[in-house]
Order: structure tokens, then C-alpha cells, then sequence
């Protein structure tokens, strides 16, 4: 009997324990705040770049608005997309898609469309960076920073690199850093092989591999995570790398240089959008309206020294700024045929 | 052959008739939270890959409801097939150092006094503490060119110019063996541990030098443990992309990358899914050869 009893006992405490985890399992399922309702603070829900907007910037933000922003971050466009498709429609309001991905969402219907009267800054961005290929009208979305591929090298060590054939130097053996992006890598081999970063040929694709293969055995290392830190630490002497990276590893280490690759180069446009069903489209403006103050667009270059597509924000003279869109190049979605820089990817490594 | 002892077994939970029933519901009640884990976290994403498997992608990142296998012919694409030769190799070379480094280390701990040994257990265990992706990026303070390793070796005069530790395939093999050599050491211990000191005795008297006892004696009767450990190292060895990523310097792609890229940057999830699927059934392979030479699905931790 009392072996009997003790078993009941068990029995009813290991139904409590299960019945307690089952609810706080039920209540993290089930119970997703709808912030809307729990005050009457205004909120705004972000996604955004990591290492994007200081956060200084945003508190400051909160502060002069009264609205909470709820700031997530990914780490690439499809990440963003995938969690824009796979989320309830409101969870978001407000992201910043580089240039190929504002134009998948455009035609996924995934974006509001953007009424700029809303904005009193908008004369505050500078016109060249208005009207590109990917929103010809910019219905959808305003630029917000621009990165681009550059050369970094040391040229007491490397001699000046200024074209992708600089990097078969001998001298460069192991001592290269690329990013760890297919479509920048292909696309710059493209490039060297004078043909356009977009291009799906296969001959094309092909002759880009050989050329890579050359330069292979000078990569010591792909990575898109900090590329700086090769440089800062001296693992090596040259690489390509995006501006912010270039610049930021040149403030460490001032031997550096930076140059543009003479064949053409990756264009990275990231843009305000707000997304389709957007519950907080007031604050979405209003944030996009902050940021497009020139002294907040100032605090955001110190920090991350990408280009600013206000004016006044950048110190490269006008006439440089032509030069870097003209030559540089968008990378585009090139729909099915990403199965072949994958593939082609996975041959260059 | 496995542990299973029919007397004990009896006792505990089937001569008991009478309360038979009863004791089963409470099993089942127990039991109830790691089942609903189970099929919430593991059998339904399962069950997900492996429909998505056979459908074909809409290059978006999402899939059409078009059934067909051309995802499992891509695996054997020569080059997807050559990744996946690339990481088997490096998969047996870590299995391979991490059994050199278990024996000795195994035979030197049996002779210790239990305490000690068991104090030595822990320490093997506590960089456990800490997140694996934390210690691989410690790894490149000390491998890389003008790391702690070099940076002290060309201090004593040893080299004059630094070796070439990490970005390539020296440094994948060490992350690999440091972040798995625990799960080789731990089987192949318990295995030498339990090995009757009546035979080493024996064998020495007859003449037996300290190789003759390490491949007469302890390997044959530690066979299991070595084979279990190996299992458990080679296993993630093929897809643990982030030491590949981070000490090969995202140089060799390893199956692992292959998937990952599959979801995060190709948009080509079927393909992603049927590649796992690929290796799951690799994984279920193995295990089952295992299995047939003896093994228990226990010392695998449950398998």
C-alpha cells in the first residue's frame, strides 16, 4: 500500500511538472505580444543590417518621438526575404533591401508603395543616387548608403593594384582576402574578363573560372564577416573588400590604400522600403524622415563609413561620385540561373 | 553483444503484474514532454524536409508542387560529388588523429587512481562550457600568422618565417580534432578502463612489449569503443562548416557549406533538403554497420 501511495504521489507530481511545461511551451507558441495594444506608445518594428545604425542614433530617436523601435537584424538579402515571407503579414514595418532584392519584392508584391510628400527631408538626399535601374521612380524605396567593392592593398608590399590582373602577381601568393559572396566573387572574374557582372553565359561563366583559377593559389582566405581584421592583424597585404571595411582598416593601419579595380566593380545600394501591410506606416515615415536628417546621416558614416546618399554627408566630390555609378555595376536577380553561380560557386572553391 | 540482461529486466518492470499497468501510465505520463520535443522539433521538420526534398524550387526561396527526384541526381553532379569525397577526407583524417591521441591518453589514465582519473574525465569536458563557435574563433588567436604559436616560435629562434597554421587544411583539421577529440575520448577510455589487468599481465609475462599489448590486447577488446568514438567524430566532422568557414578560411567547401548554401544564399531549398536527406541516410548507414559488428545504440547515447 504505502508503495502504492508513493506512486500516486509521483504520478500527480509528474503530472504537475508536465501540465507546467506544457503551458509555458502554449504560451511561448501561442502568445505573441501585439505590442500595438499594450500602451499607448507608438512602435515601429525594423529590420535592418547588423552593424548598420549606431544605436545611439535610434535611442536618440525614441527619445525625441515617443516610439519604441523594435530593431532585428539579418545578415543578407535572402535572409531578410525569408523572413518577410515567412512571417505574419504586420510583423514588420519598415527594411532596408540592397537594390536586386527591392526589385524581387517589387515583383512578389512584397513592398507599400512610398508616398515622398509624407517626407519633409526628402530634398536632403542627393538627385544622382535617385532613379536607379532597380525603382526607376522610386515608388518603392529611397536610398539610404552605398557600398561598393574596392581594392585594399599595401602597396609598399603589393606594388599599386588598381585591375583584377594585379592580383595574379606572384607576390600576392596567400596573401589575398576575398569576400565570401558568390555572386560579388563570379562577378568580379566577369569583370575581369570584360564582360558584365550579370552575365549568365555559360562560355562566359567558363572563362571566368579559368581566370579565377589562376589567382586561386594568392587567396588565402574568403570572408565577408570583417575582412578588415586580416588587414589590421597583417595576415595580408592586399584584398577585395567593401568601402566601409577599406576605410575603416586604412584608419588602423594608414600603409593601406584603396583603389578602384579598373574592369568594373559590385554597386550595393541599400534602400528604405516599407513592407506590404505594414501596421506602423506614421512611424515608418517619420523614421525614414529622421534618417534622412543630414546631421543623423553624419553620426551614421562616422560610424560605418559607407557612402551616404545625403548631401553634404559625402566627402567625395561630385564628379567621383558620377564616376564610381557609372562604372560600377548593380548585381541583379538573375532568377533561375542563381542555380549556375551556385554550381560554378562550388567548382571556384 | 548489448547489455540486455533478462533477469534484471523482469524484476523491474514485467513480474510485477499487478502494478504492470499503472507503472506504464507513468511512464508514458513521464515520458510525455520529451515525446511532444520529439515530434514538434524533430519528426515534423523531418517529415518536412523530407517532402520538400522532391519538390522543385521556385528560386525565390520557396518551392512549386512539382514532384521529381532531379535534386538526388544533382548529388551525384561530379561536382557535388567531389564535395562530398572532400569532406569524408577530412572527416577520416580527424577520426584518425583523434584515435592516436585517445589510446595513449587512455592507457596513461588506467593507471591512475579513480579519483584522479575522474578529476582528468571533467577536465576534459570543460571547454564544453563554452560555445564551440566561441573556442574555433579563439583557435585563430593562437594559429594565425602572427599568433600566439608563431609569434613565440620565431621569438625562440625556432623558425624564421611563420608556418601556415590556419586558412587551409591544417587549420580545419585541428579546429575538427580540438572540437571533437571529447566524444573519441570518452568511449575509448570507458573501453581501456574496463580491460582485465589479468590479461596485460599475462601478456607481459609472455614477453608482450608495449605495441604487442596495444594491438593484441587493448584493441581487439576495445574494438567497440573505438568504433563508437569514431561514429560520433566523423559524423559532424563532414558538416561542421563553421570551423571549415572560419580556420579554412572559407576556402574548401565541405558538405555542410553545401547545404547551408543551399538555404541562405542559392535560394534552393529542395535542393538543400535533398542533400540532407543524403546525409541522414549516410548517417543511418553507419550506424547501422555499427550495429551489425556489435555495437550498442546506449553507448551512442541513445543513437
Amino acid at each position: 500500500m504505502r508503495e502504492r501511495t508513493g506512486l500516486i504521489k509521483k504520478l500527480f507530481f509528474s503530472l504537475a511538472v508536465i501540465v507546467i511545461v506544457a503551458l509555458i511551451i502554449a504560451i511561448i507558441i501561442i502568445y505573441q505580444p501585439d505590442n500595438q495594444e499594450t500602451s499607448n506608445q507608438r512602435i515601429l518594428n525594423v529590420l535592418n543590417w547588423t552593424s548598420y545604425i549606431p544605436d545611439e542614433v535610434i535611442n536618440d530617436f525614441e527619445n525625441e518621438y515617443n516610439i519604441k523601435v523594435n530593431y532585428g537584424t539579418y545578415s543578407s538579402n535572402e535572409e531578410l526575404l525569408a523572413k518577410l515571407t515567412s512571417s505574419r503579414e504586420g510583423t514588420y514595418d519598415l527594411v532596408f533591401p540592397s537594390d536586386y532584392m527591392i526589385d524581387l519584392m517589387i515583383s512578389r508584391n512584397l513592398l507599400e508603395t512610398l508616398d515622398q510628400e509624407k517626407l519633409e527631408n526628402k530634398d536632403n538626399l542627393n538627385p544622382i543616387f535617385l532613379k536607379q535601374s532597380y525603382d526607376p521612380d522610386n515608388s518603392y524605396s529611397l536610398p539610404f548608403l552605398l557600398a561598393t567593392t574596392v581594392f585594399l592593398y599595401d602597396s609598399n608590399k603589393t606594388g599599386p593594384i588598381t585591375s583584377y590582373k594585379d592580383l595574379k602577381k606572384p607576390e600576392l601568393e596567400n596573401n589575398l582576402v576575398m569576400l565570401d559572396d558568390q555572386r560579388i566573387v563570379i562577378g568580379a572574374m566577369l569583370n575581369a574578363c570584360g564582360y558584365d557582372m550579370n552575365d549568365v553565359r555559360e562560355d562566359h561563366l567558363e572563362e571566368s573560372l579559368e581566370f579565377f583559377n589562376q589567382i586561386k593559389s594568392n587567396i588565402k582566405a574568403f570572408d565577408s564577416d570583417s575582412p578588415k581584421t586580416f588587414f589590421i592583424t597583417k595576415e595580408v597585404d592586399a584584398g577585395l573588400v567593401w568601402n566601409a571595411e577599406a576605410i575603416l582598416a586604412r584608419e588602423e593601419n594608414p600603409d593601406l590604400t584603396i583603389s578602384y579595380p579598373a574592369e568594373g566593380f559590385a554597386l550595393s545600394m541599400d534602400n528604405y522600403a516599407i513592407v506590404k501591410g505594414a501596421k506602423n506606416v506614421d512611424s515608418a515615415y517619420l523614421f525614414i524622415d529622421y534618417l534622412l536628417r543630414s546631421d543623423v546621416a553624419q553620426k551614421i558614416v562616422d560610424e560605418y563609413p559607407y557612402i551616404s546618399a545625403i548631401k553634404g554627408v559625402e566627402s567625395l566630390p561630385e564628379e567621383e561620385l558620377e564616376r564610381i555609378l557609372a562604372n560600377g555595376a548593380y548585381i541583379q536577380n538573375v532568377g533561375a540561373d542563381i542555380k549556375r553561380f551556385d554550381k560554378l560557386w562550388a567548382k571556384y572553391k | 553483444m548489448s547489455q540486455h540482461n533478462p533477469e534484471t529486466a523482469g524484476v523491474s518492470a514485467y513480474s510485477q503484474s499487478k502494478h504492470s499497468r499503472r507503472f506504464d501510465l507513468f511512464k508514458t505520463v513521464f515520458t510525455l514532454p520529451v515525446i511532444i520535443y520529439a515530434i514538434l522539433l524533430v519528426l515534423i521538420p523531418l517529415v518536412y524536409i523530407f517532402f520538400l526534398s522532391f519538390l522543385k524550387s521556385d528560386n525565390y526561396g520557396g518551392y512549386l508542387f512539382e514532384f521529381n527526384l532531379e535534386n538526388y541526381g544533382e548529388f551525384f553532379d561530379s561536382t557535388y560529388l567531389s564535395i562530398f569525397l572532400k569532406s569524408a577526407g577530412i572527416g577520416l583524417v580527424t577520426t584518425f588523429i583523434c584515435l592516436l591521441i585517445s589510446y595513449p591518453f587512455a592507457i596513461f589514465l588506467r593507471d591512475l587512481p579513480e579519483k584522479r582519473r575522474n578529476l582528468i574525465m571533467k577536465l576534459v569536458m570543460v571547454p564544453f562550457l563554452t560555445n564551440s563557435l566561441i573556442r574555433t574563433y579563439g583557435l585563430i588567436t593562437l594559429l594565425r600568422k602572427n599568433g600566439v604559436i608563431n609569434s613565440t616560435l620565431i621569438g625562440a629562434g625556432v623558425i624564421s618565417s611563420p608556418l601556415a597554421l590556419m586558412y587551409n587544411n591544417v587549420g580545419i583539421i585541428t579546429g575538427m580534432v580540438y572540437t571533437l577529440l571529447p566524444f573519441m575520448l570518452m568511449p575509448v577510455c570507458s573501453a581501456v578502463v574496463k580491460v582485465d589487468q589479468n590479461l596485460l599481465d599475462a601478456a607481459e609475462d609472455l614477453g608482450a612489449g608495449k605495441f604487442a599489448k596495444l594491438f593484441k590486447i587493448y584493441l581487439p577488446l576495445t574494438i567497440q569503443g573505438a568504433f563508437n568514438g569514431s561514429l560520433m567524430v566523423f559524423i559532424p566532422a563532414i558538416g561542421y562548416f563553421f570551423i571549415a568557414d572560419i580556420l579554412g578560411g572559407g576556402k574548401a567547401m565541405i558538405i555542410g557549406n553545401l547545404i547551408k548554401n543551399q538555404f541562405l544564399t542559392a535560394r534552393n531549398w529542395p535542393l538543400g533538403a535533398a542533400l540532407s536527406i543524403i546525409l541522414l541516410l549516410f548517417t543511418f548507414i553507419l550506424v547501422r554497420i555499427y550495429r551489425k559488428i556489435g555495437g550498442s545504440l546506449d553507448e551512442l547515447g541513445g543513437g
